[in-house]
């Protein structure tokens, strides 16, 4: 009889382990995701799922849209999404056969066919081996302290004043800033590219002229793909970096230099560690007569990472840390900083453009490396830097977006000269290519 | 008798525990197009249907008009085109350890598989009579054509293994060919967008079909940036614009203007001592 008990226990384990009726089976997993497995032409319950999983998963999702794409393959606003997943996930041409097969469907709409066209415009570009991209910005921006200095009537303790034509005044300026992307794609299966950067600003203050500035910024070097059977979108780039820039409307700044960075994926997330050396120099100008002092080098370490948060909440974030070699010993500084920019897109309207609403923060600390005996013969300086922001873009028409931002800054100092606060508001049409 | 019911018993209990622990689901046939055909393991040929479980060493097959969608425990998917043959060799995903493997093997036909939890964590592979193909993270189109076997990448890490050695494909759109298991794998480069876009649809339904599932008119979903959908174009693969944190030039001026008003700029000196009193002649 006992050797029954052994049989009958495997026999009922066995059937508890094996048959898995569909109660059980897919207990642990999510449960709309479950619905799937077990009632896969509940159709709603698979549209819920797939309407969630892109925040977490760009996969699932589409393996989920595809699903409902078998039930019905007119749909345009099904093979859109998919469009937009691929997008997301890199494989463009995937993209690129979904939109294109979503503009032959007739429940197509005008505004889907207008944002499926300029995905198409984006992925042709991409697919292109000589890619451009870029924006070119302009707009008005109010500082309540366009010096970025302290307050008119701060002594030094040198026994001199800070000279009040830079100190804390409020002024208007028009700016203009753009930003070009240039890449040319080998074509081969490592990935390697030839990148160039340019970014540059220029501002036009109403009244405070010694405040007008301008500054183009130049980085190009070769992007070399690594091939990894564990990391994905591994690669390296040297670079030269040059800069040139004006200041009260005369030459004042330029630099030359290299950087080397390296880009790897974490999962989603985007990570592009660098390091930077440049020689700076400066040019006396009548307002600036000691400008010259901060010539050197100036080296960077750092670390930028992007990614997605949640849903169509993303982060990008940059660290890093900086020593600067001026000529005059007490402008020779480390530096450490950190900011963060959570863009969020959303569609008050619902007419399928986003906006964007951006909150950013960050932290600067820089610790000089001896008194400056014309400020304050026994203190060595340190500044603490705190600003916060928020920005707006609001798509205006087609490539065109309205963008708005409103910033703060505060610099806390042993050296009194070296407080300042601004709080400044900055809005103005950008146009991206 | 008694001697002889202490053996067959167990006996018996084990083989039936084996029988249905080798038919465990591992997946759901989501969408099925006619005609498109299962065998279990032990069991025999019967037309698929949506909802079918399936099985660890089942056998999937189309006819030239038969398409499929198999969904995986781990979320991974396989869009199965028609004339097709597959079998799961391997399936073991254990979702609280979120591990396991998966092997499959396709002898004809096409397939997309997007990947889930299993080629996430290692390698899902399907097994063709030219190579391997070790997919991770990602999503692959495979296609075993008469001059030999396809693959796409469309995202992830494709490691392609046969007798002549090891090929990654490492970007999305790129693909090769291996022709035999002792045959050089073939460097396709990129893939021409039409080619994709041919067999994109060559795994799913076509017009007039409905994969098996009826009453799928309208798909009500938000758009861009509704909580469902981020806006790609606001994504970073976009050109930096004058909020973002890198390649900033008007930070990097205000920086040049913070410095050239602290240090550039000459402080105003101290005013000169006092004169001394003028000394008294008539002392």
């Amino acid at each position: 009889m006992s050797a029954f008990v052994p049989a009958a226990f495997a026999v009922c384990s066995a059937a508890t382990a094996g048959a898995q009726p569909a109660t059980t089976f897919g207990q642990n997993l999510d449960p709309l995701f479950q619905g799937i497995l077990t009632r896969p032409s509940d159709f709603n319950n698979a549209l819920q799922y797939a309407a969630l999983a892109p925040s977490t998963d760009i996969e699932s999702a589409i393996s989920t849209y595809e699903q409902l794409l078998f039930y019905n393959p007119n749909l345009a606003s099904v093979r859109f999404e998919l469009g937009v997943l691929y997008y997301r996930l890199g494989s463009y041409e995937m993209a690129r056969g979904y939109f294109a097969s979503a503009l032959k469907m007739k429940d197509m709409t005008p505004a889907l066919r207008e944002r499926t066209e300029e995905l198409i415009a984006a992925i042709d570009k991409k697919l292109q081996p000589d890619q451009f991209s870029g924006f070119v910005q302009t707009g008005f921006r109010y500082q309540t302290n366009t010096a970025l200095g302290p307050g008119p009537q701060t002594v030094l303790a040198s026994g001199g004043a800070f000279n009040p034509r830079f100190a804390k005044q409020s002024d208007w300026n028009w700016f203009g800033a753009f930003g070009v992307s240039y890449i040319h794609d080998f074509e081969n299966q490592r990935g390697d590219t030839f990148e160039v950067n340019a970014v540059g600003y220029d501002a036009q203050q109403f009244k405070l002229h010694q405040f007008d500035i301008g500054l183009v910024e130049l980085r190009a070097g070769p992007r070399f793909g690594i091939q990894s059977e564990f990391i994905n979108g591994l690669s390296f780039k040297p670079y030269v970096i040059a800069s040139g820039g004006q200041l009260a409307d005369a030459p004042y700044y330029g630099s030359a230099g290299g950087g080397f960075t390296v880009h790897a994926n974490a999962g989603q997330v985007a990570l592009d560690p660098y390091v930077e050396v440049v020689r700076q120099t400066f040019r006396n100008l009548t307002l600036y007569p000691l400008a010259s002092r901060m010539n050197g080098t100036l080296e960077t370490v750092g670390l930028q990472a992007s990614g997605p948060v949640y849903s169509s909440l993303s982060f990008q974030s940059r660290a890093s840390f900086a020593h600067a070699d001026a000529s005059f010993t007490p402008y020779s500084y480390d530096s450490w900083a950190a900011d963060i920019w959570l863009p969020w897109n959303f569609s008050p309207l619902g007419d399928g453009r986003s906006w964007t609403l951006i909150p950013t923060a960050g932290v600067s600390w820089w610790q000089y490396k001896a008194p400056d005996p014309t400020i304050d013969p026994t203190v060595t300086p340190n500044i603490l830097e705190w600003r916060v922001g928020l920005g707006l873009e609001v798509p205006i028409w087609r490539l065109l977006y309205l963008g708005t931002l409103v910033q703060y800054r505060a610099d806390q100092s042993n050296i009194p000269a070296f407080t300042m606060r601004d709080f400044s508001v900055t809005a103005g049409p950008t146009l991206r290519f | 008798m008694r001697h002889l019911s202490r053996f067959i018993v167990p006996l018996i209990g084990a083989a039936l525990a084996a029988a249905p622990a080798s038919a465990q689901q591992v997946g759901t046939a989501t969408a099925v197009n006619p005609q498109s055909e299962s065998t279990p393991p032990g069991g025999s040929t019967a037309p698929l249907v949506v909802g079918a479980h399936i099985v660890h060493k089942e056998q999937i097959h189309t006819t030239p008009s038969g398409t499929v969608q198999l969904l995986f425990t781990d979320k991974s998917s396989m869009s199965i085109g028609p004339n097709a043959s597959i079998v799961i060799d391997e399936y073991v995903y254990d979702p609280n350890a979120q591990s396991g493997h998966m092997a499959v093997s396709l002898t004809k036909g096409a397939l997309r598989f997007v990947g889930g939890q299993l080629s996430h964590v290692g390698e899902a592979v399907i097994t063709t009579s030219a190579a391997t193909i070790g997919i991770r993270g990602g999503t692959t189109t495979v296609i075993v054509e008469p001059n030999g076997v396809k693959v796409i990448n469309h995202f992830g890490i494709i490691k392609i293994t046969n007798g002549t050695g090891t090929f990654l494909l490492t970007r999305s759109e790129f693909g090769a060919l291996i022709k035999s298991w002792n045959t050089a794998i073939l460097d396709l480069g990129r893939i021409p967008p039409n080619e994709v876009a041919y067999y994109q649809a060559f795994a799913m339904s076509h017009p007039g079909e409905n994969g098996g599932v009826l009453g799928f008119h309208s798909a009500q979903i938000s758009h861009c940036g509704t909580g469902q959908v981020q806006d790609p174009l606001h994504g970073t693969n976009c050109a930096q614009t004058f909020w973002s944190p890198t390649d900033n030039a008007a930070y990097d001026a205000s920086q040049i203007l913070g410095n050239a008003t602290n240090f550039g700029s000459s402080p105003i000196p101290p005013p000169p001592p006092p004169p001394p009193p003028p000394r008294n002649p008539n002392r």
